[in-house]
């Protein structure tokens, strides 16, 4: 059975990219447009792994990484920041907040889909 | 000669020389104030324009890039499906062009992931850009507060008050500038670290 990704981003452009190296990987794709909409969509469905941006309106990737962090069937799962966002404090909240992983944009779709298979076997 | 140079030559004629010089009360600082109100709102407005340019840019790329993909696929089927049917008969001349077709075929998908790194450069663009119009309205907020104060307005105000006024201005706009989201100077993959 496909792995389920919840993938988050207001930018439409980003979301396609990521979709489509995804799903041409075989993975089943859930796209969010901010945190709120992730919140909502990570509570509806079974997810594998999440794949969140950073600079969000209305709910960044970091709030959605501490709240979906509460949740108890989300306290293991990996989530991956892929952000423009490269400077250390801003990872080291990253990596405090329980991110499992940093990807600076813009993404390489080989580099990528090797992470992802990293994390989530 | 474009909107924005027609409207600094506004602002050059009425806040430099013969304002300063002469008379900074009444209808001159106001218009003055008017005046960088505007520019600052011209700024503002051709960011946004860049902005819709390459959302639109970044809009019709995706489109064509996905039907690339599409009919690529759709090619790579056909290749496969014709030497299904060649292999029966032993064709060597058909399986060798197909081969060659296969090639190409995958030639194009490299070429395709390779875009999907470049199609991101929208997404950093935008960023790029809503930073820097939050920098100019701080820097406007400032100034037009700078304007506001008593001693300019009364036109007490010597020129080098006026320079540190503005110096305060641009270091109190920076200090509320959020930090850059962007410090990427190239379309290269970015680092990856695993916590």
């Amino acid at each position: 059975m496909a792995k389920t990704i919840l993938a988050v981003d207001d930018s439409a452009s980003i979301r396609q990219m990521v979709a489509f190296t995804l799903k041409g990987a075989g993975y089943e794709v859930i796209q969010a447009v901010d945190g709120e909409d992730a919140l909502e969509k990570a509570n509806k469905h079974t997810v594998n792994l999440v794949l969140t941006d950073i600079n969000m309106p209305r709910m960044d990737g970091l709030k959605l990484l501490e709240l979906l962090r509460k949740l108890s069937n989300y306290k293991t799962v990996p989530i991956l920041m892929l952000t423009t966002e490269s400077g250390d404090d801003i990872k080291a909240k990253g990596r405090a907040a329980g991110a499992t992983g940093w990807l600076v944009k813009p993404f390489d779709p080989k580099r990528l889909l090797e992470v992802i298979a990293k994390v989530i076997g | 000669m474009t909107e924005m140079q027609s409207s600094n030559n506004k602002i050059d004629n009425q806040c430099t020389g013969e304002v300063l010089s002469e008379d900074l009360e009444g209808v001159d600082g106001a218009l003055c104030n008017v005046e960088a109100d505007e520019y600052f709102l011209n700024i503002k407005g051709e960011l946004n324009q860049v902005d819709r340019l390459v959302s639109d840019a970044v809009n019709n790329l995706v489109i064509n890039f996905r039907y690339i993909s599409k009919l690529t696929q759709t090619h790579h089927e056909m290749v496969t499906t014709i030497e299904r049917m060649a292999i029966p008969d032993g064709n060597k001349p058909i399986l060798e062009l197909l081969d060659k077709q296969m090639e190409i075929a995958e030639k194009i998908e490299q070429e395709l992931e390779m875009a999907i790194t470049s199609l991101q450069f929208g997404d950093l663009v935008t960023q790029l850009l809503a930073h820097t119009a939050h920098q100019v309205e701080m820097l406007n907020m400032e100034l037009q507060r700078i304007d506001r104060e008593d001693n300019w307005r009364n036109g007490k105000a010597a020129l080098h008050t006026i320079h540190e006024g503005i110096s305060k201005a641009v270091n109190i706009a920076k200090t509320r500038s959020k930090r850059k989201p962007v410090v990427q100077q190239g379309m290269q993959m970015g680092d990856v670290e695993l916590f």
